[in-house]
Parts: structure tokens; sequence; C-alpha cells
């Protein structure tokens, strides 16, 4: 009896084994299968992701106000934006993203070189570059473009001060024209019992907002011998060259920044500069900043200004269009080999870079690419302080200057440098170790890159 | 046919030894290893195709300059080791996790033996009480660090607003930001996301110490905390060793914390091993050099939980 049971469990485990083994054996494959596939279908349609970084509330607006069109209009293409949250270091997250094995077709691309050599972004074909003018992008060694702008090139310009112009005129106070002018402006506000400037660092990139302009002027000097970083490559310059921005940046941070920058997020700047808790702002994203802030709070009076160098020029980086700082859309390989996807991504860029697209960018609150049609672009100059935005543009003092590393391990570098400046910046580390560090380390990169 | 054949022969047959199974038997136990392989078969593969495989392949790329994207790479011996034995920044990461790690792992055991004992003595409500010991735990620790993140923000975060509307102005910190007290305010977030499972353990075990044993040593005139000291401490033996070696090995890969947090800064200060890896073999494109932090990483963990568990067991053996 007892036997018998036994018996009939052993074959009753058999047939047991048989199934789950053709279970497992069936499921393995479709569990496999779950995971988010690089292509898609959107309806019959032929369904495309655009991966882009949500640096601001305004871009998230454009890249959702230019997909729901282009979707709306298009027979073939659904495109899909994929942000990647604000918190996150965007560079880190692509990387994230590549080690995934899942590229979106359209990544807001950024270390454009080491992606390209690696293979892992597509040539962009001449049916979207011929929408496009000809100083804004730029064939790579092989002769393919790779990446093309996703919004103006103008530089760094959106590297800029952020103010309440209602302050200023109640204070009496003007915008700087040298920076000898710009810290008796902080000090001027700082005696008014207020706080001159919000700046922000928890997300790292954020400290660049202060540091790049404070830098433009020793880069500037290294414009025509092709830039400041790979003269020091070369040891024709060193990092202590930097000494005097790193001495100024030291200064503004310890005398006039509002507390708590060190966990300060970006976007949150916005928010100090309309409660009053800051007279002034660091920001990145020109006249995207002085939209968000406008929709905070439509009453309040925004200007901007750019940090002038001693002598008053306003030294701002020009574009790279195809090194690695460059930044702008690419398609990626996976797309390309796809076949559809890539045809569906060009789709999206010929759509992106039309007239039609163009205004709804500049009506969402962004300047729009520079396209062969831009004189049709209705520029949108309702955002309180796009003029000054404009008028930077039109500035007499305004000096465009290069600094476009060349060795693929320079954004290494930049990430180890932006960290360390920090650490400085927060009395963790003097000038003179940061020097030492970044100059150590900066050799350490080039040598193995 | 020799003598002793013949003996042998004469004898009773004896039943076969136990360690020795009957050939049938032999052939169902062999089914039924068979089968067990084929049940497990399929997790063990994707185990070992997911996690042995690459944690094995994450050696062979510790010795290159592999920057985690390009589709070739050089062997470098042993200089990422070299590099990183020799940097300051890991060993900030090193001291940190051992902090978060070890000091995670004692409050968290301190604090959750207590409550364990308290609930322990509850007569009413105990459930409830449980559940509500239990509930942090129920979520993420990406969840809890980005609500704890609006708490602590220094601008508009709920603890700096409280503390000057009770006119503590100078009591309001840079949570995340003080280089001086950042480590400590992670420290205090991850205990107190961590608790739950641990309190439920001893909970279960401080409900199965033996109440005779209890009654025994009050009988025999032990005060309250001599009966702790000599008859609940070590019968909980067990339950610590799981406890502390568990909360060791959550301690040594904290990442989500820091992730959300402080990004590991500000500058390099609140970086733990885990961040470490992360950071530069996705972030600086030098999947080699994090790949070496790897394994130095699970060198450190095994050894830390080896000395441990076996300081910890033996005295388990003596209780």
């Amino acid at each position: 009896m007892s036997t018998g049971t036994e018996r009939s469990g052993v074959n009753l485990s058999r047939r047991t084994v048989v199934k789950a083994g053709a279970a497992a054996a069936v499921a393995a494959p479709a569990l496999a299968a779950c995971g988010p596939s690089a292509g898609g279908d959107g309806g019959g349609k032929t369904l495309i992701r655009f991966l882009y970084a949500t640096g601001d509330a305004t871009w998230n607006e454009v890249v959702a106000a230019v997909t729901e069109a282009f979707n709306a209009q298009s027979d073939n293409v659904v495109v899909e934006p994929e942000p990647l949250p604000a918190g996150t270091d965007y560079a880190t997250a692509l990387k994230t993203v590549d080690a995934t094995g899942n590229w979106p077709a359209l990544v807001d691309m950024r270390d454009t070189v080491t992606y390209m050599e690696a293979g892992k972004i597509a040539p962009i074909p001449e049916s979207v570059t011929a929408l496009l003018s000809d100083e804004v992008y730029a064939p790579s060694e092989d002769g393919s473009v790779y990446i093309v702008p996703s919004t103006a090139l103008n530089g760094e310009i959106g590297f800029n001060i952020v103010y309440d112009k209602d302050y200023f005129e109640a204070n009496g106070l003007t915008v700087p024209t040298t920076y000898a002018e710009f810290i008796a402006l902080l000090d001027a506000i700082k005696a008014n019992g207020d706080v001159p400037l919000a700046m922000a660092a928890a997300e790292i990139w954020p400290s660049d907002q202060i540091w790049k302009p404070l830098a433009a002027p020793t880069f500037a000097q290294f414009s025509e011998g092709g830039g400041f970083w790979n003269t020091v490559e070369a040891g024709e310059a060193t990092i202590a060259d930097l000494r005097e921005p790193m001495e100024r940046l030291k200064t503004i941070t310890d005398n006039y920044a509002l507390d708590g920058w060190q966990s300060t997020q970006d976007a949150q700047t916005s928010t100090l500069l309309v409660n009053g808790q800051a007279v002034m702002a660091t920001s990145s994203a020109g006249l995207g900043r002085l939209n968000d802030i406008a929709k905070v709070d439509p009453d309040y009076n925004a200007g901007l200004f750019v940090i002038p160098a001693d002598d008053g020029t306003i030294n701002v980086l020009k574009n790279s269009v195809n090194g690695d700082t460059a930044s702008g859309i690419a398609i990626s390989k996976q797309a390309e080999e796809d076949g559809a996807q890539y045809e569906a991504a060009v789709e999206f860029l010929e759509y992106y870079y039309s007239v039609e697209a163009c205004n709804l960018m500049e009506a969402t609150g962004v300047v729009s690419p520079n396209i062969k049609n831009a004189a049709e672009v209705k520029r949108n100059d309702s955002i309180p302080g796009a003029a000054d935005y404009f008028g930077l543009l039109e500035n007499p003092k305004l000096a465009w200057y290069e600094n476009e590393p060349t060795n693929p391990n320079h954004s290494t570098f930049q990430t180890f440098f932006r960290q360390s400046r920090i650490e400085m910046m927060d009395d963790q580390i003097t000038i003179d170790e940061l020097i030492e560090k970044s100059q150590s380390e900066f050799e350490k990169n080039m040598a193995e890159g | 046919m020799t003598d002793q054949q013949v003996l042998v022969k004469a004898l009773p047959a004896e039943p076969p030894p136990a360690a020795l199974p009957a050939p049938g038997r032999r052939r169902r136990f062999d089914r039924q290893r068979v089968a067990m392989l084929l049940f497990i078969a399929p997790a063990a593969i994707l185990y070992a195709l997911m996690m042995i495989v690459p944690s094995l392949q994450s050696i062979q790329l510790s010795l290159t300059n592999w920057d985690g994207i390009s589709p070739t790479f050089e062997y470098v011996g042993l200089r990422n080791y070299e590099d990183i034995l020799t940097a300051d920044r890991f060993w900030n990461a090193v001291r940190n996790t051992l902090v978060l790690g070890l000091g995670s792992a004692l409050i968290v055991n301190l604090i959750a033996l207590a409550v364990a004992m308290m609930l322990d003595k509850l007569h009413h409500a105990q459930g409830f009480f449980r559940t509500i010991v239990y509930l942090p735990a129920l979520v993420s620790g990406f969840i809890a660090a980005t609500i704890w993140k609006y708490v602590l923000n220094f601008n508009f975060g709920a603890v700096n607003a409280t503390l000057k509307s009770l006119g503590l102005d100078a009591q309001t910190r840079d949570w995340l930001g003080d280089h001086d007290i950042v480590i400590g305010v992670l420290l205090f977030i991850i205990c107190f996301t961590l608790g739950g499972n641990t309190t439920l353990i001893y909970l279960a075990n401080l409900q199965s110490v033996p109440q005779e044993l209890v009654e025994a040593a009050r009988i025999d005139g032990a005060s309250r905390a001599q009966v702790f000291r000599y008859v609940t401490w070590p019968m909980l033996a067990g339950a610590v060793t799981v406890n502390m070696t568990l909360m060791m090995i959550a301690g040594w890969t904290i990442f989500d914390q820091v992730m959300v947090l402080t990004l590991g800064g500000p500058g390099f200060v609140s970086e733990t091993m885990a961040f470490f890896i992360y950071k530069v073999g996705f972030g600086e494109y030098r999947a080699g050099y994090g790949s070496a932090a790897a394994v130095v990483l699970f060198i450190v963990v095994m050894a830390t939980t080896v000395i441990a568990n076996r300081y910890m067991r033996s005295r388990e053996i003596q209780a």
C-alpha cells in the first residue's frame, strides 16, 4: 500500500517534471522577451523612443509639444519621449542605457566622440542636414555627420546670471560691464542685507554655471592655439593657469552665495529667485530659465547678463559641432541596424527642422535650431527678459572662443574636475590641493586616452 | 569452496547497510535527484548567466582599460588595482562604507532588539504594532530616500522649516550638503529604513525562548536583567548572527540612499564603495577601473563577513 503510494508519487513527479521542464523551456525565452524591445509597434506605425535630459521644465514642454505635433501629422511613425530625471548625471545615465544594450532611436547626445568611436551612433543623412544652416553641423573624420543641434547653437551664452530687475531699479543697481563692477554689485546687494546669489551643485553639473563664466577669460586666451585643454595636454599650459578663476570662484562662494548651495538643485534656483531668497541666480538654460521663472511667477521682472571679464569682454564658448563636447540629437546604431527605426528617426528629424516645429519650439520658450529657413520662424520675445538674451547676441563686447578637447578621455577628467572644484568651494581642500590633484588626474586620464 | 565461504553461506543473510541503498532504491533516489535538478535548472542557468558569469568576467575586465563602450580594450595588468589602492577617493569610500555598514549593523540591531523585546511584552494589539514597525521596510530604499530628500531640503524642507518656526534658526543645517554631518545623516536614514526585518527576526526568536527556562531562572531569584543576560541573550545568539550578517552585507553595498540624496557629494565626501564603482564605471567611462574596485569590494565583503560570522558562530557554540 505504502509502496504503491510512493510509486504513484514518483510517477506523478516524473510527469510533473516533464511538464515543468517544458513550461520552463517555454517560459525562459518568453521571460527574456518581456524586457523592453528596441523597436515596437504603435498601432501599425513604427514606434521609436527619444531619450532626452530633463534639464528644465521648458525643455520638457518643448519635447512634448514637438513629438505630439509630429505624431499627429505622421502616417508612419510614433515618437515616444523618454525623459531621464533631472536629478541624474545625464552622462552616467546615458552610459547605463548603453550597458543595457537597449538604445532608443533618437538620443539627446553627450560625449559624442566617445560614442561615435565606439560605433554606437549612426550617420545622419543629408536629407536632415540640408535643412540646417551650414555652420551648425560638421562631418567627423570619416565624412559622416553624427550629431545635429537640438536648439539654437548660441554657444554657452545660456551660462548667465538671472536677476530681479525690479530690485535693481529700486536700489539703483545696474548690470555690470566689468568683473570689478560685478563684485561691486554683489557687495551692494549684500550691504542691503540681502543674499546676492543663489547657486546649485546638488546634481554636480550645475556647478559649471558659475565656474565657466569665471574661467572664460582664461580659456579665451588659449582659443587660437587649439583651446585650453589641448594646450594643457601638449604641456604648454597647466591647470595652475586657472588659479585666478578658482580664487574668484572661492571668493564668490564664500561671500555672496546663498547657504545650502551644495544640496540645491538646478531647478530650485528659480524658486529661490522668485521667493526673494536671493536677488540673482546662476543658470545655464538661457531663455528656458526665463520662461521657467515666468511660469512660476508671471509678474516677476527677470533679466539676465553674462559675468564680464576684467576688460568688459563677454567671453562665450562657441559650440562644438562634432567634438566630444558637442551636444545635440543623434540616431543610434541600433536604430540603423533595425532599418525601419532609422527611417522613422530621420522622418522625425526632418520634421524637427521644419518651420512648423521651430515655431512650436519658440512658442514653448526655446530658441529653435538654426535652420536654413530661419527667416520664416517667428521669434518669441514675449518672455520677460527675452530682450536681454537676444541683446547679448548683438552685444559688441561679445567674443566667441573655442575650447575643443580632442582627447576622448576628456569627459572622464571633467567629471572628476567638477567634483574636485566643489570640494574646494566647500572648504574640503585648498586651491593648491585642487590644482595638484586635478593636474595629476588630468595627466593620468589623457595618457590613457 | 573455502571454509570461510561455507561459513558465510551458512550464516543468515544480514540486511544491507543503510548507507548502501538497494539498486531499485538508488534508481528512485537518482530519479528524484534528476527531478530536483530539472526544477532547479532554469533558475540556476539564468542565475549563472546573469550573476556568476558577469561576476567572473569582471575579474577579467579589472585587468583592462575598457571604457565600457568601445568594442576593444587592452590588458593593463594590475595597474587598475594600483591606482585604486593609492587613490584617496577610494579609501574615503572604504571608510564611508565601513562607517555606514558597521554603524547601521550595530545601531539597527540594538534598536531592533529593543523594539522586539517591547513587542514581545505586548499583550494587546501586538499585530498592529508589529505592522507599524515593519512598514518602513516595505518602502524601497530609493523611494524612502526621495522622501527624505524633500524632508531634509535646506531651503524648503520640513525639518528646517519646523526648526525655524520653533525659533531654532541656529539649529538649521544643510543636512545633505554639510560635509561634516552628511555621513551621519545617511546613517540615520539607512537605519530608519532597514529595521523592520531585523525586528521581526528577533521577535520570532524571543517568542521561541522556552518559558520554563525563564520561569526557572526567576524561581532561582534572577532579576530581569539577569534573566536577559543568562537566558534570553544566549538563546538569541543565532538571530544575532543572522541579523548582523545580513545588515553588514546590506551596509557594504549601500547605494540607493547615496544616489538619491547626495550623489556622493559634496565633492566626493559621501561616496561609498558601491557608489564609487557605479560612478567610475558608468559616469567616468572607466569600466576596467570600476571592475577592479568591484573585485576589491567583493574581497572586503567576503573577508569581513567571514570574520564576523566566525566570531558570532563561536559565541553561538558557547551559548
